[in-house]
């Protein structure tokens, strides 16, 4: 008898202790409950002429296929509202989207809510005057890997207006605008993503009033090599973006595995950045940080050793990767951070990756508010005007230059020199 | 009663499975059919309801028996489509021609039709005898353009009907070796033929090119090429003398080597998307027969936007391991998320897996 009771509380204790390891993970599980009017949705879909409205019913609609529209005109599609009407495509057997919309011009989609897509929730890409309003992009369950990549995706757009939206267990970026310009990113909320709202590659880009929080990084302002365009002019404002503390469960190998928990800003390798008036908190990692490509990438594999990660293995392979591509510049320059507000509830740095552990040991284990890499081009020096970093009145703060070109050689807190403004 | 450890083991087992049960994103829930109240859009359509009006093919239509000025074609390498068997036909209107290029797709004039036929036969050992057609797919070209089409046979096999929306099907039929197979076959949506057939922003055929024509025709009683017999024929002018002429290697024909085999294979399969004008333009990943350059072609090339359909693999192509190349891995894969081509297949193609996995395996060798 002892013996069984002896057993069973262990078995309760390493249900526990599974428990506490295992569910790290939030789960977003609304009531559903799913019909059938594929055919019909479909048809609309594929049959619309241009200037149609395809007005949904409420509903929760399953499909096994994506929805597509291509190369059509003034097509608005409209739904009950984000509460009522769902397209869900749970277990869908053709196409990896949810909704696709290509070659489209002045396209708006608004008030429902897309499901569950295998792949990207709503792609929208090589189209122009877009809009997308009140839309929520989710996927249900506990959030996992097997999440499908993006959420709300525009690519390779123009004139674009996302508004009103929410963006729930992307496995890569939530709210993801890529190769894009004229962009505006408002009043969303982004939670339960690896990336909450990423603006890759896109320039003129303003995105403000958003409230970004849970993800593993909140806010991404990055710029990719090897793409057909590059990104510049972003301005961030007004945002609230706090505890993005979420563990990393994107895919080994894409970009956003490099992004550690506890971040809440990375400008990465992006020229004119505007980052004002935001209030960044509570972010095991860092609140913000500016780098280069190359500190970025090296940093693929969080278990790596500190000294060997960014030195080593890192920096040559993206080094082959960026100079065959002329066109990219792998730093970011002429960035300005001014009247923010920073703060943070934790105490210590995380211990889940290096940078943490670099905190630790280099910065009083305090958690940096801003972090700088400091890593520049051959010819290039610091605060020369292509790579002017520019922070201003942002209250209290802990500012870090980690120098991490020279294995944090001159690791400093001294912000004096990038207290300048860039006009 | 020694082996009272056995029950914690269970439980954290069991608990395992319930939350691994729980991660299961791919199975779909159920929903019930449901009819809208009014419809979603206003149609107007104006294309033939019925495959017979357009006359192709003499009754019984599912005989595919051609009337006049529609005449049977063949590929060297055709696109793997789970596995169907496939019937090309060429209609061309009263004195029009087709005009030979030796590169991509041949010219064609207004009102041409390009007819394809998608069926399995019952036993694919008696290819000739009991079949089930299930759709035709028609490219019609109108006003410089080509439009397409789709029409689903019903199952009395006697006539078939415009479908816009698509259909899934199960089929059943007997391979090869005398194995009973199956397959959830799906007819594709009106918007999916552009997923292939577009390339820039305008719809093109993808077959009918001088190096897929450049055999020996199916039905004539000689060994005559097809390009000469629709030349001679006086369908096909301009046609350059056969020493000049481009032939696509017939992917399965174990006489060529296998680089050849691979690269027609991998051109018929994906070059339509994965070249620079087509759909997957932005990868870098570009497989046409004619491409040179080892790096456009995977060989330690890193993915751009594969996202999980990389499978954690680093490059498309890894010479000498098709274990660690992600384009095998795609290849195998089912899963709409991560599986090549992404419509038009949810079988893996063995017998192409099988050449393209010999074809990464011997790269190796020839570096």
């Amino acid at each position: 008898m002892k013996k069984i009771i002896i057993i069973l509380g262990v078995t309760l204790l390493l249900l526990i202790l599974f428990k506490t390891v295992e569910s790290d993970f939030p789960e977003y599980n609304p009531n559903r409950s799913y019909v059938d009017l594929e055919e019909e949705i479909l048809e609309a879909f594929i049959l619309a002429k241009d200037s149609a409205t395809i007005e949904l019913p409420e509903g929760h609609f399953l499909f096994s296929q994506a929805l597509s529209i291509d190369g059509k005109k003034h097509i608005t599609i409209k739904g009950k509202g984000m509460d009522k009407t769902i397209l869900s495509f749970k277990g869908q057997t053709k196409g990896a989207e949810g909704v696709l919309v290509t070659n489209c011009t002045n396209f708006t989609i608004e008030n429902l809510s897309i499901e569950d897509a295998a792949g990207d929730n709503l792609k929208i890409s090589e189209s122009e005057d877009v809009t997308i309003r009140n839309i929520r992009s989710a996927w249900t369950g506990g959030v996992s890997t097997q999440n499908g990549a993006y959420g709300i995706y525009p690519v390779l757009t123009t004139n674009l207006l996302i508004e009103g939206c929410e963006a729930i267990g992307a496995s890569d970026a939530g709210i993801y605008v890529g190769q894009s310009s004229n962009v505006v990113i408002r009043n969303n909320k982004a939670f339960y993503n690896v990336a909450g709202v990423e603006s890759e590659n896109s320039s003129a880009v303003e995105i403000y009033n958003n409230e970004i929080y849970e993800n593993t990084g909140g806010l991404l302002i990055f710029n990719l090599p090897k793409l057909t365009v590059y990104g510049k002019n972003v301005k961030a404002y007004n945002n609230r973006i706090y505890n993005n503390n979420l563990k990393n469960f994107s895919v080994k190998g894409s970009i956003v595995s490099g992004v550690p928990k506890g971040t809440g800003v990375i400008i990465m390798a992006t020229q004119e950045v505007d980052f004002h008036n935001n209030t960044v908190k509570d972010h095991a990692t860092s609140n913000l940080s500016i780098v280069s490509y190359l500190v970025f990438a090296a940093d693929e594999d969080p278990e790596a050793q500190l000294d060997q990660s960014i030195q080593d293995r890192g920096i040559r392979a993206v080094e082959s990767d960026y100079e065959s591509d002329t066109e990219y510049n792998a730093y970011p320059g002429k960035i300005s951070i001014n009247n923010n507000t920073f703060d943070n509830k934790f105490w210590f740095p995380t211990f889940s990756n290096e940078y943490g552990w670099l905190m630790l040991f280099k910065n009083k284990m305090k958690i940096p508010d801003i972090a700088y890499d400091g890593i520049l081009p051959e010819g290039a020096s610091l605060q020369d005007s292509e790579h002017k970093i520019c922070i201003g009145d942002n209250g209290v703060f802990n500012f870090v230059f980690m120098d991490a070109a020279n294995e944090f050689k001159y690791f400093s807190n001294e912000v004096t020199p990038y207290l300048c403004s860039l006009n | 009663m020694k082996n009272y450890w056995v029950l914690p083991v269970i439980l954290i087992f069991s608990a395992c499975l319930a939350c691994k049960d729980q991660g299961n994103k791919n199975i779909a829930p159920k929903a019930k059919k449901i009819t809208s109240f009014k419809p979603l859009i206003q149609k107007e359509l104006s294309e033939k309801e019925k495959l017979s009006e357009y006359e192709f093919f003499k009754l019984p239509l599912a005989n595919l028996e051609p009337t006049g000025r529609v005449l049977l074609y063949d590929l060297n390498t055709p696109l793997f489509s789970n596995y169907a068997f496939k019937k090309r036909f060429v209609y061309l209107p009263d004195s029009t021609k087709i005009s030979y290029k030796n590169k991509g797709v041949m010219d064609f004039e207004n009102g041409s039709v390009l007819i394809k036929n998608f069926y399995y036969p019952k036993d694919f050992r008696k290819p000739d005898q009991e079949k089930i057609i299930i759709e035709t797919r028609l490219l019609i070209k109108e006003n410089d353009l080509w439009k397409p089409l789709n029409y689903v046979w019903n199952t009395e096999q006697t006539d078939a009907t415009l479908n816009y929306v698509g259909k899934e099907e199960q089929i059943h039929w007997t391979d090869n070796t005398g194995k009973k197979r199956a397959v959830s076959y799906t007819v594709p949506n009106l918007n999916q033929c552009k997923n292939c057939h577009l390339n820039g922003k305008k719809i093109t055929p993808i077959g009918p090119t001088a190096a897929q024509w450049n055999k020996t025709y199916a039905l004539a009683l000689t060994d005559k090429n097809q390009l000469d017999y629709f030349n001679e024929k006086g369908i096909l002018e301009k046609v350059v003398e056969p020493a000049l002429r481009p032939k696509m290697p017939v992917w399965n024909d174990a006489l060529l080597p296998v680089d050849h085999r691979a690269k027609a294979y991998l051109d018929a399969n994906c070059a339509h998307c994965h070249n620079v004008e087509g759909s997957a333009k932005n990868s870098g990943l570009y497989l046409s027969y004619t491409q040179q350059d080892s790096r456009k072609r995977g060989v330690f090339k890193p993915p751009v936007a594969a996202g999980k359909g990389s499978g954690d693999l680093v490059y498309d192509i890894v010479p000498g391991h098709p274990e660690e190349s992600i384009l095998i891995y795609r290849m195998k894969s089912n899963d709409p998320s991560i599986r090549m081509p992404e419509i038009g297949r949810s079988v893996t193609h063995k017998e192409g897996l099988d050449l393209l996995q010999e074809y990464i395996t011997t790269l190796a060798q020839s570096n």
